[in-house]
């Protein structure tokens, strides 16, 4: 929540700002607020798992060599509540990270943001960003 | 909302009206894709008498979910009750907007995967509208009330151990139960929503009541008998629990706490109420009082509308993909080596 809209808002929803913090684990003892990261890749393997889903993504380096990543992303249970199943997303599918890096240095990320390369943010929305047509 | 509302709803001391909360777009540049249907439909609430069990059972059955942008206590700044409807609705929209809103970047709030994109911000996941300025409902200011010398020397005195125990990364055992999928802070009991799949299945059958937290899948089968209960010695997360019904209310009572979850400080001894009356067909007034006269000197109760959902509740198996736990762990130790090169490199 940024500094402006923190001020705008009414005390009484000020409980809001510590949103994230219920969440499972605090995010800042996992990943480095000091290394925001940007990558592109492909995805080889969604695991649906709790208490957060991880996305298995190769990308390839400036040497042309390709690596694979791990990033954390969120628990699926309300995704599939709104309709996404693992086979929503195609394995393939292309999409750019924002995100910050683990604080051991491997190649592993919360993924801030998750952009297709249409511009769309994935399940943002509900709806089904790699569906084939054909399931 | 007005009086006359009120009262055509049938529903003492909460009011109850579905709300979808239209998704904000993130960011500009982002072209928002359809919006979510709603998973409830709207409904104008009526009198209404709950169907009975085969057994004869007022039927609580079904998903519920707690979810609401309401607080606990109410805010220093607001001296009433109720909202409006109007403004009801308004903070709803503001607080779902705040939910989408972006974080500043480089701050630790930004340090997170975007809820929104996951559906997990609580408008995607629909929610009765709670006229209630706080959930709290007595003592009237809403508010918990002051805790009592003893309270505050325990809760010093948990401050203390746990200082002692070191930094929250340092061992397993420092980090929070929630953390290490032990139970979730908000489930309970009392039960109250957390950030994001705040769903319960309610089955009935005969002398039982069974209900099931889709975090952790937590689970109570509550006998409705006058069984002994457990010995003072026997302590359990949730609680030991006896339910009865009460005309149309389910009166679940419970003890036996444990003082490592200590629900907003209180004692291992906490005597716990709740209250489970089906007001609508798609609404179940859940209330709850907490009596710990060791941690406050009086009783204090609060009132949250559970709203219908869609089924089934999912699969939360939360301690086999904890990856993040080992990972925080090996986070803290690589900075730790980190930290102690450096020194090696400034005493040199």
């Amino acid at each position: 929540m940024s500094a402006k809209l923190a001020v705008g808002v009414a005390g009484v929803w000020l409980l809001l700002a510590a949103g994230p913090a219920w969440a499972h684990h605090a995010f800042s003892a996992e990943f480095d607020i000091n290394k925001p990261l940007k990558i592109q890749g492909t995805l080889t393997k969604w695991e649906m798992i709790n208490p957060h889903s991880w996305f298995h993504v190769d990308v390839k380096g400036p040497d042309g060599n390709v690596v694979p990543w791990l990033i954390e992303g969120g628990s699926p249970n309300q995704l599939i509540r709104l309709g996404v199943t693992k086979y929503t997303l195609r394995i393939g599918t292309e999409f750019v990270i924002e995100g910050y890096l683990a604080k051991d240095g491997e190649n592993r990320a919360v993924g801030r943001n998750f952009v297709l390369a249409d511009g769309r943010r994935l399940f943002l929305g509900g709806s089904s960003p790699g569906a084939d047509p054909g399931k | 909302m007005t009086r006359r509302f009120l009262a055509s709803a049938g529903v003492v001391g909460i009011v109850v009206a579905m709300v979808w909360l239209p998704r904000v777009p993130v960011a500009a540049q982002v072209v928002p894709l359809a919006p979510v249907k709603p998973l409830i439909p709207a409904k104008t609430a009526k009198p209404w008498t709950a169907p009975r069990t085969p057994d004869g059972q007022p039927d609580l059955q079904g998903f519920w979910t707690n979810n609401t942008y309401t607080p606990l206590e109410r805010a220093k700044n607001v001296t009433k009750e109720f909202f409006t409807e109007q403004e009801a609705l308004k903070n709803a929209k503001r607080a779902a907007e705040a939910e989408g809103e972006q974080t500043e970047p480089g701050t630790v709030a930004d340090v997170h995967y975007d809820f929104t994109q996951f559906g997990l911000d609580r408008s995607q996941g629909g929610m009765a509208l709670n006229l209630r300025t706080s959930l709290i409902v007595d003592p009237p200011d809403g508010r918990i009330p002051p805790m009592t010398a003893e309270g505050q020397r325990r809760a010093a005195a948990r401050a203390e151990a746990r200082k002692r125990m070191g930094a929250p990364t340092d061992a397993v055992q420092n980090l929070p139960l929630s953390v290490r999928c032990i139970i979730m802070d908000r489930a309970g009991p009392p039960m109250l929503a957390g950030a994001y799949n705040n769903n319960y299945q309610i089955v009935q059958a005969p002398g039982y009541v069974m209900i099931l937290v889709e975090m952790i899948h937590d689970v109570r089968i509550i006998p409705l008998d006058s069984r002994p209960r457990l010995p003072q010695n026997v302590r359990q997360w949730t609680g030991n629990y006896l339910g009865r019904w009460e005309g149309e209310t389910l009166v679940v009572e419970s003890t036996n706490f444990t003082d490592k979850t200590a629900f907003q400080g209180a004692s291992a001894n906490m005597h716990l109420t709740e209250r489970f009356t089906r007001v609508a067909e798609d609404v179940i007034r859940y209330q709850f009082t907490v009596d710990d006269p060791a941690t406050w000197a009086k009783p204090w109760s609060a009132e949250v509308p559970w709203k219908k959902t869609i089924g089934p509740l999912f699969e939360h198996a939360c301690a086999e993909g904890n990856y993040a736990l080992a990972n925080t762990l090996r986070g803290a130790r690589a900075e730790e080596k980190r930290a102690a090169e450096a020194a090696t490199k400034v005493s040199k």
